[in-house]
This record gives structure tokens, C-alpha cells and sequence, in this order.
């Protein structure tokens, strides 16, 4: 579980290195960008999750200058930088593809921008190779200098991109799907490696990406961007625990959702009936959610406890994912149920294809968006 | 018909192509090894010797054949060709950088420019004339025609430019700039050595075409003769094979220009698979 000393909830006052009010952009009439609001806290490790389409990449694009806004403000350190171009701004940016130099070796693509760029270039090759060993050491690419970039694999390329960055010291970097084109056990490890490596720079990171466990693994901060706006802003913990409206919970993939109306006691959904009793949120949008893991199998005859509730639906197939099994059932309506039972508790149990089986929850699990 | 004899038909079609293309070529090599002053530009070789390879340095005797009047030609045909490989590349290159992004009015432009190579040469150097003569502007091969030579290189560098910065990807550059590093200083050291290939593919189109421009220059070049027309200023009189030689020492030349840029592509395409394999292994 993450850190809970979330400054905020502490009363600390936070100074925000980014802020962006109300900014607006759209592409040949169609709005990628809907009146984006927030404040991005000095010194975190940020997630940025949004769906494909959800105006992510544009988002990013338009903090580095890549991209003019349409409308609204940018604050980057107290200063308004939307106009500025991306040179002045001071924004390190981490691409997907890494965007080395490709006639450059990775200690050249490294001391480029320091000796390169406009404002305070270093001229003195000693203190440009002094700060390039230190930062080649920061990442761990010691021995790879001479190298030339299209030489070195994957992993590597990522840190080269990170270390080009970090050495012109930015107060602020973004990294677009920076894990997206490396292997899955290499991006499991170089999470890990960039949370360290940001907190021993101290700047901020604002990470995009599409994938949540990435996003709740990483941020200390997940914003979660949806059609243009802002949806949600949390610590990975309420996040997950609490997402602000039915489409953020869609987005964190953990959650059986149905749709429908509050009637009284019950909330109205197309299997019947489900009695209220846990949390309420108010989203606008009425939905009932209700956690993957938080829902037991059991056979027909079984019935529900007086603080449960139970639907009823055939078994279709299961995943077995190792720690977890992920059963499919599907509803009287058609619809796709999932839970995931965790190994650690009980043995798989196997089930019936076809069979009918009672789905059941504790009231006060599920998640009311009214 | 069977697989082999269509591969045999194909052959045939092939090699009797390759006579075709060559065949002058050859004719005027061999021919330019006829013995002088005497032997003509006509088959049989009478004797083979070099004599109109000396005749064309003023190696040999007087004789009644004068030597070939194109030394002059041939200095101002390269110092032409140059002036318009460097004009017409830097028009390219900036042109096709302009057109990266979308501006208003950008296919006119581009059909504007596409259009300097397309409309007939003759009528492009008449109508130079025309105007030249209208405004009272003197008709010089450094002035009338090299604009001429510019229009019709330009689009040919632009749309190799064109092709390059198609492939180009524009990240790096965005990296650059997120460095702090200004957009004119990451053309030059980022951009520019990126494109290097293109801008020499761009160079040797634009050279090569101005080196024998014709058409264009025979109406715009005014007293000074280029290359090309010079040569052609000889056959009025009666054709030597002198002609021959030089021919075969220009395109001795051209191969040479061509091998140095094989050299230099080969040079950077080879670096790049280099790089590849040691990443394979």
C-alpha cells in the first residue's frame, strides 16, 4: 500500500509546480481537450490514466508547448507559459519511442542538451563529462558511453531518454507511455527504477498512461482523464477504493458495474433488485459497482445472508492468472459478470460450464453512484 | 509456356534492352578511337589510336580540324551546375521544411512549384527571352539562364526533401526543443545530419540536370555558349570524331560524380547495418 502521508491530509500546504485552468483544445472541430483543471504538487511521482482517446498524449503536448491551447491558463512555477515555446518552458519530455539522436552516442545524446541549449549552456567539456558520469551512474547505463544509441536494447533506450532529461535538472518531466515499448518483465523492473530515480532528483514526474495497474503502481497522485476532463484526482488507495463515477471505475477494470435507477431501499438494475447499504457517491450518472473480489461463488441452493446480496447467473469460463482465478459468468440480461477469487484464501474450486450458479455480496461492499 | 521459358523470354527482353540503352554509347566509344586526322566518325575503324583524345588537349600537329571550342563552355556548364545544386538544394531543402506543416494556400504553392519542371523547356527559355528583352535585361548564362536552371532543378530537390521529411520523425526534434535547445540550433545540429542523405540525392539531381540542360539555355544563355550547346554549335559544321572523345571523357566525369555519391551513401547506409547486427547479436 502506498504512503499515506499525503501532504494534503496532513494540512501541509503544497506548492503546485503545475497548475492548468479550464484548457481547452480541439482538432479540426472535435475537442480533445474539454476544460482540463488541476494542480500537479511539487516533488511527486504523478499518474495520468485515460483511455485511448481520453486526450492524454494531447494533454501532455500542450504542458510541453508541442501544442497550443485553444483556451485556459497554464501555470508552470507562477508563471503563465501557455505561448511560450517548448524551449523556454524549462519541461523535460520522455517520449514513448524514446526519440534518441540517432547519430549521437549515448554520451552525446546525454550531454546534448546541456551543452545545446539556449539558456545557461555549459561550455566547459569537463564539467559536461562530470555531469554526465553522474547521471549515467543515477540510471545505471555505466559502460554503455561510447555506445551508439541504435546499439544498446530497449531497457536501455528508456534510460538514455530519462538521463538526456534529467541532466539539464527540469523541475518538471513528462513521460508519455514511457513503458509502453518495453517487455513485461522489463517494465515491472524499470517502474520500480523511476520511482527511485525521481525521488533522488526530487522533480516532478507526470506519467501517461493507459494501463491502471501502471497508474496505481507508480502515482502518488492518479488523475484520471475521461472525454476531455479531468474525472478524477486521488492517491492510488481511494482510487481504487472509491473511484468518483461509474467511468472511472469502468477504467479501473475491477469492477462489475450495473446501470439503473434508485427506487427507495434498492437500487433498480436490469438483473432485479439490489439492496442498498454500502457507500453512496455522487457522480450524476446512477450506477452500481461492485469489486471483482469482493464477490463470492456459491452453489443455487445456498441463499443470502440478511446483509448480502445475490444474483444469479451461468458459468462460462475461468483464468487462472497464477495468485488469482478470474471466473466469467453471464447474466440473465447477457451481460459479462467477473470475479476474481483469490488463490491465498481457497483452493480453485471448479465449476459447472452452463451451470447456474448465486452470485453474492455484502451490502456495504458495493459502490452507489447516484 | 513454362516457368523457364518465361524466365528465358524475360532474359532476352532484358539483355536486348540493355543493348538498346548502351548501344550508342558504345558506338561513340569505339568510334572515338578512330585514327586522325583523316579517319571519320564512320565505321570501319580505320586504324585505332588515341589521336583524337590528343587533339582534344591540343597534343597533336595543326591539321586542317580545328580543336573543339568548348573550353570556355566547359567551365561555365560547371560553374553554372554548381551555382544551381546550391541555390536549388537550399530552396529545397527550406521549401520542403516549410511544407512539414499544413499552411493555408500550401497545395497551390506546391502545384506552383511542381510546375517549373513540368511546363516544355523550349517555352520556358523563349518566354525568358521575351521578357528579358521587354525589361532590357541582358541575356547572360550566369543571369537569364541560371533562374531558368533554378526553376526546373528546385522541384526535383524539393520532392526528394519532400520524401525525406516524409519519413523524418519529428520527436526528436520536440525532444530537442524540450531540452531548451532552440528550434534554429536543433535544425542544424539534429535535423540537418539527419537529412544529409536526402540533401546529397537533392544535390546531385540538381547538378546533373543543370550540367546538360539544353533547352532551357539555348534561348537564355544569350552570347556565351554552355556546354550542351556548344557541342551541339560543332555538328553544324561537320562532325570529328573529337566530339566522341570528349563525349567519353564527360561521362567518365558523370560516373565519377555518381561513385562519389555511392561512396558517401554507402558510407552511412554501412554504418547504420553495422549498428543493426551488433544489435542482433
Amino acid at each position: 500500500m502506498r504512503d499515506k502521508s499525503w501532504p494534503e491530509l496532513v494540512g501541509i500546504q503544497v506548492k503546485s509546480v503545475l497548475q492548468l485552468k479550464n484548457v481547452h483544445k480541439a482538432f479540426s472541430g472535435v475537442p480533445a481537450l474539454a476544460g482540463v483543471d488541476a494542480a500537479l504538487p511539487e516533488n511527486s511521482y504523478i499518474s495520468l490514466l485515460g483511455p485511448s482517446g481520453s486526450g492524454k498524449t494531447t494533454l501532455l503536448r500542450v504542458i510541453a508547448g508541442f501544442e497550443q491551447p485553444d483556451g485556459g491558463e497554464i501555470l508552470f512555477a507562477g508563471q503563465r507559459i501557455d505561448g511560450v515555446p517548448p524551449h523556454e518552458r524549462g519541461i523535460g519530455f520522455v517520449f514513448q519511442n524514446f526519440a534518441l539522436f540517432p547519430h549521437l552516442s549515448v554520451a552525446e545524446n546525454i550531454a546534448f542538451g546541456l551543452e545545446n541549449r539556449a539558456v545557461d549552456p555549459v561550455t566547459d567539456t569537463r564539467v559536461v563529462a562530470a555531469k554526465v558520469r553522474d547521471i549515467i551512474g543515477l540510471v545505471g547505463l555505466s559502460g554503455l558511453e561510447g555506445r551508439a544509441v541504435t546499439q544498446i536494447s530497449g531497457g536501455q533506450k528508456q534510460r538514455v531518454a530519462l538521463a538526456r532529461t534529467l541532466v539539464t535538472e527540469p523541475s518538471m518531466v513528462l513521460l508519455d507511455e514511457p513503458l509502453g515499448a518495453l517487455d513485461a518483465n522489463l517494465r515491472t523492473r524499470m517502474r520500480g527504477e523511476l520511482r527511485t530515480i525521481r525521488e533522488r532528483c526530487g522533480v516532478t514526474f507526470l506519467h501517461v498512461t493507459g494501463s491502471e495497474t501502471e497508474a496505481l503502481a507508480m502515482g502518488d497522485t492518479v488523475l484520471v482523464l475521461d472525454r476531455g476532463r479531468i474525472a478524477q484526482s486521488a492517491d492510488a488507495g481511494t482510487l481504487y477504493g472509491r473511484p468518483a463515477s461509474a467511468d472511472v471505475a469502468r477504467f479501473l477494470n475491477c469492477y462489475n458495474i450495473f446501470s439503473g435507477a434508485i427506487s427507495d431501499d434498492a437500487f433498480e438494475s436490469p438483473v432485479g433488485r439490489l439492496a442498498l447499504g454500502g457507500a453512496q457517491q455522487k457522480s450524476g450518472e446512477p450506477a452500481y459497482a461492485i469489486r471483482y473480489d469482493r464477490v463470492a461463488i456459491r452453489p443455487l441452493h445456498a441463499s443470502a445472508a440478511g446483509d448480502e446480496v445475490r444474483i444469479e447467473a451461468s458459468f462460462v469460463a475461468s483464468e487462472y492468472s497464477g495468485a488469482a482465478i478470474n471466473s466469467f459468468f453471464t447474466l440473465d440480461d447477457g451481460r459479462v459478470f467477473e470475479v476474481e477469487t483469490h488463490l491465498s484464501h481457497a483452493a480453485p474450486e471448479t465449476f459447472e460450464e452452463k451451470a447456474r450458479y448465486a452470485l453474492v455480496w455484502k451490502r456495504e461492499d458495493a459502490l452507489v453512484f447516484v | 509456356m513454362n516457368a523457364s521459358g518465361i524466365k528465358l523470354g524475360l532474359g532476352l527482353y532484358t539483355m536486348l534492352f540493355i543493348v538498346f540503352l548502351y548501344g550508342p554509347l558504345a558506338v561513340l566509344a569505339i568510334l572515338s578511337f578512330q585514327t586522325g586526322p583523316e579517319g571519320g566518325p564512320q565505321f570501319p575503324i580505320i586504324e585505332w589510336s588515341t589521336y583524337w583524345y590528343k587533339h582534344l588537349f591540343g597534343l597533336t600537329p595543326p591539321s586542317r580540324i580545328a580543336p573543339l571550342p568548348i573550353e570556355q563552355a566547359l567551365i561555365r556548364s560547371l560553374t553554372l551546375a554548381v551555382m544551381t545544386m546550391i541555390v536549388s538544394t537550399v530552396l529545397g531543402v527550406t521549401a520542403a521544411q516549410a511544407f512539414r506543416k499544413k499552411f493555408r494556400g500550401s497545395g497551390v504553392v506546391f502545384y506552383l512549384i511542381v510546375l517549373g519542371m513540368m511546363v516544355p523547356g523550349v517555352l520556358v527559355g523563349l518566354g525568358m527571352a521575351l521578357v528579358a528583352n521587354t525589361l532590357g535585361v541582358d541575356r547572360h548564362w550566369w543571369g537569364t539562364a541560371f533562374v531558368l536552371h533554378v526553376v526546373y532543378t528546385f522541384p526535383f530537390a524539393f520532392l526528394v526533401m519532400l520524401a525525406i521529411f516524409n519519413r523524418f520523425d519529428p520527436s526528436v526534434e520536440e525532444a530537442a526543443w524540450s531540452l531548451g535547445v532552440t528550434p534554429t540550433r536543433t535544425f542544424r545540429k539534429i535535423t540537418f545530419p539527419l537529412i544529409f542523405p536526402g540533401v546529397l540525392s537533392a544535390m546531385l539531381f540538381a547538378f546533373t540536370l543543370s550540367y546538360d540542360e539544353f533547352s532551357r539555355t539555348l534561348f537564355a544563355s544569350g552570347r556565351d555558349l554552355t556546354l550542351p550547346l556548344a557541342i551541339y554549335g560543332t555538328f553544324s559544321v561537320e562532325v570529328h570524331p573529337n566530339v566522341f572523345a570528349f563525349g567519353v571523357l564527360t561521362t567518365l566525369f558523370s560516373f565519377a560524380l555518381l561513385g562519389t555519391y555511392a561512396v558517401l551513401m554507402g558510407l552511412s547506409v554501412r554504418r547504420a547495418r553495422r549498428m543493426a547486427i551488433q544489435e542482433d547479436t
